[in-house]
C-alpha cells in the first residue's frame, strides 16, 4: 500500500451525507432552541430546583450543580443563549470577512493587496486574544460583535483569494474583453459566489464564532450572569467538576454537538480550521 | 532560492512592520490623553511607535512593572509549552496522517476526529484534567502555576504528571492541524501526474514514494507550520487559563481585563511575529524539498 493511495479522500457520497446530518443536527438544535423555555423544567436560573450537586437520576436526568439547579433547563437555556449570541456573530462573519473579501479583491490592486497584508496581520493572530482584545476595547455586551469581527480575517483571507483565482478565470477574461464593466462583473461573480456557498459559509462561520464565544465566556468575557450561555456554565462549574463530572460534561457535549453539525453542515475536513 | 526567500522575507518583514503599527496603536491608548480626540491618538501613537523602536514598551499601569520585562518573564513559559505541545503534535498527528489518510482506517476514525476536532479546547482541558485526577490519581495544578513548581523541564515523575496536561492540551490541538496538513499534502501528492510517467520509467511503487512522494508531503506540513503554530498559540491561550499556568497568554487576558494596554500590545506583538516568522521558517523550509521532489 502507497502513501499516495492512504491519503485518498473520502468519497463524495460521503461527504453529502455528513452535509445533511450536519443540517438536520442544526435544524433539530434550533427546534430546541425555539422551544427551550417550553422543554426546560424550571426558568433559566432557578435554584434550589433538587439537592445540591445531585448526581444525574430518574427525576433529575442532568443532575443539578452547586446551586441546586436543575442542570437539564439550564443547559437547555444556555444552549438557547449560546445560539442566539452565534446567529448575529455569524452573520458580522459573513459580512466583514466573506463579503468584504470578495469585495476587497476587486479593489484596485495595490489598495487590494494592502488591505489583505492587514487583514493578513489579523489573520496571524488567535481568534480567541482578538475577540478577548475587542470586547476589552468595548464592553462585554459587544461579545457577540467581538466574536464575528475575530472569525472574519479568516474568513476574508479566504474569500479574498478565492475572488482573485476566479479574477484570473477565462469568463472573466472573456467579460471583460466584451466590454463587460468591473462592476456588472462583480455583482455577477457575487451572486454566483453566494448561491454557491452561503450556506457552507454560513455553517462554517456558525463553527467558528461558536468556539470563539463559548470560550471567551469561558475565559470571562463573554455572558454576564445571570444571562449564563455553555462557556460561562462550565467554567462556573470548573472549581467543583472533578467530583460532580456532570456539571460541566452536559452542557460541554450540548457545546460540541453545536459545532459538530456546524462542521458537518460546512462540509469541513476532519480538523481543518472552521 | 535566493529569490524565494528574499521574497518571503519581504512579506513576512511587512507583516511584522503591520503588527509594530497594530501593537503601537494598542500601547497609544494607554497614554493620558490618547482619547480626547484623533490627533492627540496620533501624538500617543508616534510616541509609541518611536519607544517601540527602542524596545520599549511602556510599563503596566497596575503593577508599574516594566513591560519588557513582563514579557521576558512570561513569554518563555509559553513557548516552552508551545514547543513541548508541537512535539507532541508531531509525534500525535504525523502518524494519524499517514495511517489514518483514506480507506478502511479513515472511515472508522473519521468520527472520532471530527468530534475531536468540534469539542473546544477548554473542554478537552477539562476532559483530560478529569481523566487525569480520577482515573490516573495524577495531580491536576488548579490555583498553582508557577508557585506550585510547574516547569518546562520537570525533574521528577510528579512535575512530569502536573506538566503533562496542559502539554497534551497543547498538543493535541496541533495534532489535528499537524494531520489535516499531512493528509492534504498526500492527496496532493497522490494526483500528481509524474507518478505514472516514473512508473513507466522503470522506477518501483516503493522509491517513487520515498524519494518523490515522502518529501513532497513534509514539505506541504512545513507549508502549513504557520497554521499549525497559530492552532498551538490558541490552545496555549486556553490551556494556560485552564491550568493556571502563569504563561504569557494568561498575562494577556489579565491585562485585557484589568485594560492594561501596555502589556497587552507586546504579548500581542510577540504572538503575532512567531507565527508570521514559524511561517517564514516553513515556507523556506518547504521550497527545496518541493524542487527536488516534487518536480523530478
Amino acid at each position: 500500500m502507497t502513501i499516495a493511495v492512504t491519503t485518498r479522500a473520502p468519497s463524495a457520497s460521503l461527504h453529502a451525507l455528513l452535509r445533511i446530518a450536519g443540517w438536520i443536527g442544526l435544524g433539530l438544535i434550533a427546534v430546541a432552541v425555539s422551544l427551550s423555555d417550553f422543554l426546560a423544567n424550571a426558568p433559566a436560573n432557578a435554584t434550589g430546583i433538587g439537592p445540591l450537586l445531585a448526581p444525574p437520576s430518574a427525576d433529575l436526568r442532568f443532575g443539578t450543580d452547586i446551586l441546586g439547579r436543575d442542570m437539564l433547563s439550564e443547559t437547555l437555556h444556555a444552549l438557547s443563549a449560546t445560539a442566539r449570541s452565534a446567529l448575529p456573530a455569524t452573520v458580522v462573519t459573513l459580512i466583514a470577512g466573506a463579503l468584504f473579501g470578495f469585495v476587497a479583491a476587486r479593489l484596485p490592486r495595490t489598495l487590494a493587496l494592502g488591505v489583505r497584508g492587514f487583514v493578513g496581520i489579523l489573520a496571524s493572530l488567535p481568534g480567541l486574544l482578538l475577540a478577548v482584545l475587542v470586547i476589552g476595547l468595548s464592553t462585554r455586551d459587544w461579545a457577540a460583535v467581538a466574536a464575528g469581527l475575530s472569525a472574519a480575517p479568516f474568513t476574508f483571507v479566504r474569500a479574498f483569494d478565492r475572488a482573485r483565482l476566479e479574477e484570473r478565470s477565462t469568463h472573466s477574461e472573456y467579460a471583460r474583453a466584451t466590454g463587460i464593466s468591473a462592476s456588472t462583473l462583480l455583482r455577477r461573480d457575487l451572486v454566483y459566489e453566494f448561491s454557491d456557498t452561503i450556506l457552507s459559509s454560513a455553517a462554517r462561520a456558525l463553527a467558528a464564532v461558536t468556539l470563539i464565544l463559548s470560550t471567551v465566556s469561558f475565559l470571562g468575557f463573554g455572558a454576564v450572569p445571570p444571562h449564563r450561555d455553555l462557556g460561562l456554565m462550565i467554567a462556573a462549574a470548573k472549581p467543583y467538576f472533578l467530583h460532580a463530572w456532570w456539571t460541566a460534561a452536559f452542557p460541554a457535549a450540548a457545546l460540541t454537538l453545536l459545532i459538530l453539525f456546524a462542521r458537518l453542515a460546512a462540509g469541513l475536513d476532519e480538523g481543518e480550521r472552521a | 532560492m535566493l529569490r524565494f526567500v528574499l521574497r518571503e522575507a519581504g512579506r513576512t518583514g511587512l507583516g511584522l512592520a503591520g503588527a509594530v503599527l497594530l501593537a503601537a496603536a494598542i500601547t497609544a491608548l494607554a497614554a493620558p490623553d490618547a482619547g480626547s480626540g484623533i490627533w492627540h491618538f496620533l501624538v500617543a501613537w508616534g510616541r509609541a511607535l518611536d519607544a517601540f523602536a527602542h524596545f520599549d514598551f511602556g510599563h503596566s499601569s497596575m503593577t508599574g512593572a516594566s513591560a519588557r520585562d513582563e514579557l521576558a518573564d512570561r513569554l518563555p513559559l509559553t513557548l516552552g509549552l508551545v514547543l513541548e505541545g508541537f512535539a507532541v503534535a508531531l509525534i500525535v498527528g504525523v502518524p494519524v496522517g499517514f495511517l489514518f489518510g483514506a480507506g478502511p482506517a479513515r472511515r472508522a476514525a473519521a468520527p472520532l476526529v471530527q468530534i475531536l476536532s468540534a469539542a473546544p479546547i477548554f473542554c478537552a482541558g477539562l476532559a483530560l484534567a478529569f481523566v487525569a485526577a480520577n482515573l490516573l490519581h495524577w495531580p491536576v495544578p488548579r490555583g498553582t502555576g508557577i508557585a506550585a513548581g510547574l516547569m518546562l523541564i520537570p525533574k521528577d515523575a510528579r512535575g512530569l504528571e502536573t506538566l503533562l496536561l496542559p502539554v497534551l492540551t497543547v498538543g493535541l490541538s496541533g495534532a489535528a492541524a499537524t494531520q489535516l496538513a499531512l493528509r492534504r499534502a498526500g492527496g496532493e501528492s497522490a494526483r500528481q501526474p509524474w507518478r505514472t510517467q516514473l512508473r513507466r520509467m522503470g522506477l518501483a511503487v516503493w522509491e517513487i514514494e520515498t524519494v518523490y512522494g515522502v518529501p513532497q508531503i513534509f514539505a506541504g506540513l512545513l507549508n502549513e507550520l504557520g497554521e499549525v503554530m497559530l492552532a498551538l498559540f490558541s490552545a496555549a491561550a486556553v490551556a494556560e487559563w485552564v491550568f493556571n499556568y502563569a504563561g504569557a497568554a494568561d498575562l494577556f487576558v489579565k491585562s485585557v481585563a484589568l485594560h492594561d494596554w501596555a502589556i497587552v500590545s507586546p504579548i500581542l506583538l510577540a504572538f503575532a511575529a512567531l507565527t508570521m516568522i514559524a511561517d517564514f521558517v516553513g515556507r523556506c523550509a518547504a521550497y527545496p524539498l518541493v524542487a527536488t521532489g516534487a518536480k523530478p
